[in-house]
């Protein structure tokens, strides 16, 4: 008997609570283990301390972006507004590379 | 350029966490959470490469948590460092509890001989525990709960 929409909502509403990481760590890993050669042994924390930075992360370059598509007076974030807030911020110069490909 | 999706961070997750920090009726378009996707992607190589270079300068061959709040405030991501520290505190803490409440399990249904396998027991447990939070789906339990008609969470038998 399938009830997926029912229980698919319930579930979401309980991996929302704390406990539950909102980025799944083994992918975490497996990009952390594809960053270079050296990289060979990672503690279990490693992951988990991603899982927080990356969501702060996000959340960082979202708002600076949102700023971008407010200035453009549009209600929908653009990735050209991802690129600007990665060109008006110095710490995010890494990324310069990755949003002037397209 | 070819996106292989399974190296780069789920679209969906990033998707979520871009909308709610986003006000309620804003909208995202589907290249700008790409673009997300691919960013907070290569934040991970970035800080990870740091961190494993002063890893391998000082002759470790583990990176930790700790190398990677360490990576984080060099690159000038040092406003992250309280909240992190933060949540890796009541995630250490949350894992005491659930190790606590597990021995405490093995315990009671174990006699002498069962009590000297319990450690071994006990790291398999946890194991299992990290391996259900790695699979974000933690959710066959719960399902199977839910499908038997019980309202409330009861532990697998």
């Amino acid at each position: 008997m399938r009830q997926a929409g029912t229980y698919s909502g319930l579930l979401s509403k309980m991996s929302g609570r704390a406990g539950t990481h909102s980025l799944p760590l083994a992918r975490i890993k497996k990009i952390m283990k594809k960053s270079g050669d050296d990289v060979k042994m990672i503690s279990g924390e490693a992951p988990i301390v991603f899982s927080k930075a990356c969501e702060l992360f996000i959340e960082e370059l979202t708002k600076r972006s949102w700023t971008m598509t407010m200035q453009g007076k549009r209600r929908t974030l653009l990735k050209d507004d991802v690129a600007s807030a990665v060109i008006a911020t110095d710490i995010f110069d890494f990324l310069l590379t990755l949003v002037s490909e397209s | 350029m070819v996106e292989e999706q399974d190296k780069l961070l789920p679209i969906a997750n990033v998707g979520k966490i871009m909308k709610q920090i986003l006000p309620p009726r804003a909208k995202i378009s589907k290249e700008a959470k790409q673009t997300m996707q691919e960013c907070a992607t290569e934040f991970i190589s970035f800080v990870t490469g740091e961190a494993s270079d002063k890893c391998h300068k000082e002759n470790r061959k583990t990176v930790n948590g700790d190398d990677i709040c360490w990576a984080l405030s060099t690159l000038g991501f040092d406003n992250y460092t309280e909240a992190i520290v933060r949540y890796l505190h009541k995630y250490r803490e949350d894992e005491r509890e659930r190790a606590k409440n597990q021995s405490k399990v093995t315990a009671t249904s174990s006699n002498e001989d069962k009590a000297k396998e319990s450690p071994s027991h006990k790291s398999r447990e946890q194991t299992t525990s990290v391996q259900q939070i790695d699979e974000t789906s933690s959710a066959p339990s719960e399902l199977r709960a839910l499908k038997k008609g019980k309202s409330s969470l009861t532990n697998p038998p």
